[in-house]
């Protein structure tokens, strides 16, 4: 949320300029999110190629949504960009028929996560990358809520504020459902007896 | 492993990230499809009225709420000390009466008129324990450690009502031509003369005590020349009365220690 007022005021610049049809302001926007809109997406449905293709929609969306509605469902950019990722994911699940299963793609070879951290040793690195293969791999099996309340806060770092007004629950509800989530996840990985 | 350690795990995914050359064509395609649906550059006129009025709209509820901040705090210094001024020293707002007069006092300047006005406050919290204490409903057996309380209070507020008038600065309130004017009945009754001030100017104490010393005979006129101001008096009747208050208060005589206490608080009121 745009807590502090630069934040709010640059927020509103760009919202403005959105909707001025500004190329600028509009590469600003897919610049800053572009990363964290494609890591929702990818960890919800768990298949790159088709992160690719939905993120690339959910940028045009909210292009199209900014020029045509005024923007009173969603106080900021970021929480509007996650609404229109929710609301894209659904229909992709419709299209598609199917959700993200434990057989599907999250931890295939091809969707392996580089860990770029120049520090680490090569054993630390390799400890490190089972972990989130691990972890990775166990995401799939949580119920969509909980996934997605995990992936909005521990992995994209959103704010309760953030989280409550994007799932439409309030921040006492959301402080719950991590709480429920971290746990059941926890239980899960733990359960392999790796970490 | 913790929470917190898990946590961290977690953060580490953070690390996914799309690819770079994906990144790049991606980009290029959104800016071609937003192109044909109107985008452009923005002019420099525009731009500037953007961020004015985004400035603005950013600004606007901070700047509501200062003026609220300051709005309240002006009204609470003038006015606060009306609101309360009827809130009893046993009620639990009387915390607000405090405030709400070391607020009205913080907005006087005069620092005569700031000792007079602390004075005044002093003396009718007073009057309101003196009142509070005559009162048999409230000062019983069950509530001594009240009441001692209050008294303790009540000492207080004598002292610090005492203090303030002690600050007060003594202006001479007689005139000079009053003073000139005993004198020079006392002298016309030795018959002699004071001359009048050819500048028309008031005649200072130590010009008519001169006179009247030089001749060394006219104590009488020396002492009334020499007299100290009124306001002396007043401020010396007061602390008088005050301290009359405090032993009848000490007696457990509180309605007549709240009269006496009444009438202090009208010799300050008078005092100019």
């Amino acid at each position: 949320m745009a807590a502090n007022p630069i934040r709010k005021f640059k927020d509103k610049q760009t919202l403005s300029k959105l909707r001025s049809h500004d190329k600028e302001a509009f590469i600003k926007v897919y610049d800053d999110h572009v990363a964290e809109i494609y890591r929702f997406v990818y960890f919800k449905i768990g298949n790159k190629e088709e992160a690719n293709d939905l993120t690339s929609i959910i940028f045009l969306k909210t292009w199209n949504h900014i020029q045509n509605n005024s923007l009173v469902d969603a106080k900021t950019l970021r929480a509007l960009l996650y609404k229109v990722a929710r609301t894209s994911i659904i229909d992709y699940y419709r299209e598609t028929g199917n959700k993200l299963s434990v057989t599907d793609s999250l931890d295939d070879e091809n969707n392996r996560i580089e860990v770029v951290d120049e520090a680490l040793n090569s054993e630390e690195k390799i400890d490190r990358e089972a972990d989130l293969e691990l972890i990775k791999s166990k995401l799939p099996l949580l119920k969509e809520e909980y996934r997605e309340v995990i992936i909005m806060k521990f992995i994209n770092d959103l704010s309760l504020d953030e989280i409550a007004e994007i799932s439409g629950k309030n921040k006492g509800n959301v402080r719950v459902l991590l709480h429920r989530a971290l746990s059941a996840l926890k239980a899960l990985v733990e359960g392999d007896g790796k970490l | 492993m913790t929470e917190k350690d898990f946590i961290v795990k977690l953060n580490n995914l953070r690390s996914t990230a799309p690819d770079e050359a994906w990144l790049k064509s991606n980009r290029e395609l959104l800016l071609n499809q937003i192109s044909n649906s109107g985008a452009a550059n923005l002019s420099v006129w525009k731009t500037f009225v953007i961020n004015f009025s985004s400035l603005a709209k950013a600004s606007v509820r901070p700047a509501y709420a200062l003026g609220a901040f300051v709005f309240i705090l002006v009204m609470g210094s003038l006015f606060g000390n009306q609101v309360f001024s009827n809130v009893k020293p046993n009620d639990s707002l009387y915390i607000a009466r405090i405030i709400s007069e070391k607020a009205k006092l913080n907005t006087v300047l005069n620092s005569d008129s700031h000792d007079k006005l602390a004075a005044q406050f002093a003396t009718q919290r007073a009057q309101d324990i003196s009142a509070v204490l005559a009162d048999p409903k409230f000062n019983t057996d069950q509530n001594q450690t009240q009441v001692a309380s209050l008294s303790a209070s009540f000492n207080q507020e004598i002292n610090t009502a005492k203090t303030q008038l002690d600050h007060i600065t003594p202006v001479p309130s007689a005139p000079a031509d009053v003073a000139v004017s005993i004198a020079d009945n006392a002298k016309d009754n030795q018959g002699m003369q004071v001359a009048a001030n050819p500048l028309g100017q008031t005649v200072s104490y130590a010009t008519v005590s001169e006179a009247t010393s030089s001749k060394g005979s006219d104590k009488t006129a020396t002492s009334s020349a020499t007299s100290t101001p009124a306001k002396t008096n007043s401020a010396d009747d007061t602390t008088v009365i005050l301290d009359q208050a405090q032993k009848l208060f000490d007696q457990k005589n509180y309605n007549q220690a709240l009269d006496k206490l009444k009438e202090a608080d009208q010799l300050i009121n008078n005092a100019n």
